[in-house]
């Protein structure tokens, strides 16, 4: 299930789903939730707005579940993801993976929300207290994560 | 004619310093991401200071080297922010 939103979204009701939807099947279940932190050191951040390109965003994210599928035993995987304006505190992403087992579905979340990073088109614009705003930048460590993957299967 | 034409789609700071969030450009002499640039960067000034201009072709992700056709679709970004 891939979801993009402008909405807050219900945690436990796409874990149910994902549970509805492996029933019987899956051993183990991973979620990942990223929130909006404070980002900048010295002043304090207000809100985040997350830029975004529809439909590429849905694609690159579906593109992304079917690779962690094509690799670990996933038996299924939401992958829900916020746009437009959060507050400080909310829920940006969630990923849910269940698996047969706990190795897969750790592996399967991480690369998903490491591939997720550095592929699916959003972007960060951050206002801090004072009001000033800037665009967020991409960061050398996120995409040294991604690449890990593609090198030895290794986060 | 209109096919000639690709349309761009500006995102995030890309946007603010075009000052638009689409346009159409002539497809004339437009060939690959390299060539769309460089018509791009003479169109908006503002673009040429930009240090990693990411491109996406009929949304997907696509080096620069990439070809480019008339009526194509193309994304031009900074480095992704999201999760």
């Amino acid at each position: 299930m891939i979801l993009v939103t402008k909405d807050d979204f219900d945690t436990p009701a796409v874990v149910q789903g994902v549970r509805a939807r492996t029933a019987g099947q899956a051993g183990a279940l991973v979620t990942f939730t990223g929130y909006v932190r404070d980002y900048a050191s010295d002043t304090g951040t207000r809100s985040l707005f997350l830029d975004y390109y529809p439909g590429m965003c849905e694609n690159e994210l579906q593109a992304i579940a079917d690779q962690a599928a094509a690799r670990w035993n996933v038996q299924d995987a939401a992958i829900v993801h916020r746009a437009g304006e959060l507050a400080l505190g909310e829920q940006i992403v969630l990923v849910v993976v269940a698996s047969a087992h706990r190795g897969d579905a750790f592996a399967a979340c991480e690369f998903i929300m490491d591939a997720l990073k550095t592929r699916a088109p959003f972007w960060k614009r951050e206002t801090l207290a004072d009001g000033s705003s800037f665009w967020v930048e991409a960061r050398e460590s996120d995409l040294a994560r991604t690449r890990r993957w593609d090198e030895d299967g290794q986060p | 004619m209109t096919d000639a034409v690709i349309t761009i789609l500006y995102f995030a700071r890309i946007a603010e310093l075009t000052g638009v969030r689409n346009e159409c450009v002539p497809a004339d002499g437009i060939t690959s991401g390299h060539t769309l640039l460089h018509a791009l960067k003479t169109r908006h000034p503002a673009l040429a200071g930009v240090k990693n201009l990411r491109l996406a072709i009929n949304q997907t992700h696509a080096p620069a080297g990439a070809a480019i056709a008339p009526g194509d679709e193309v994304a031009v970004f900074e480095p992704v922010t999201g999760g």
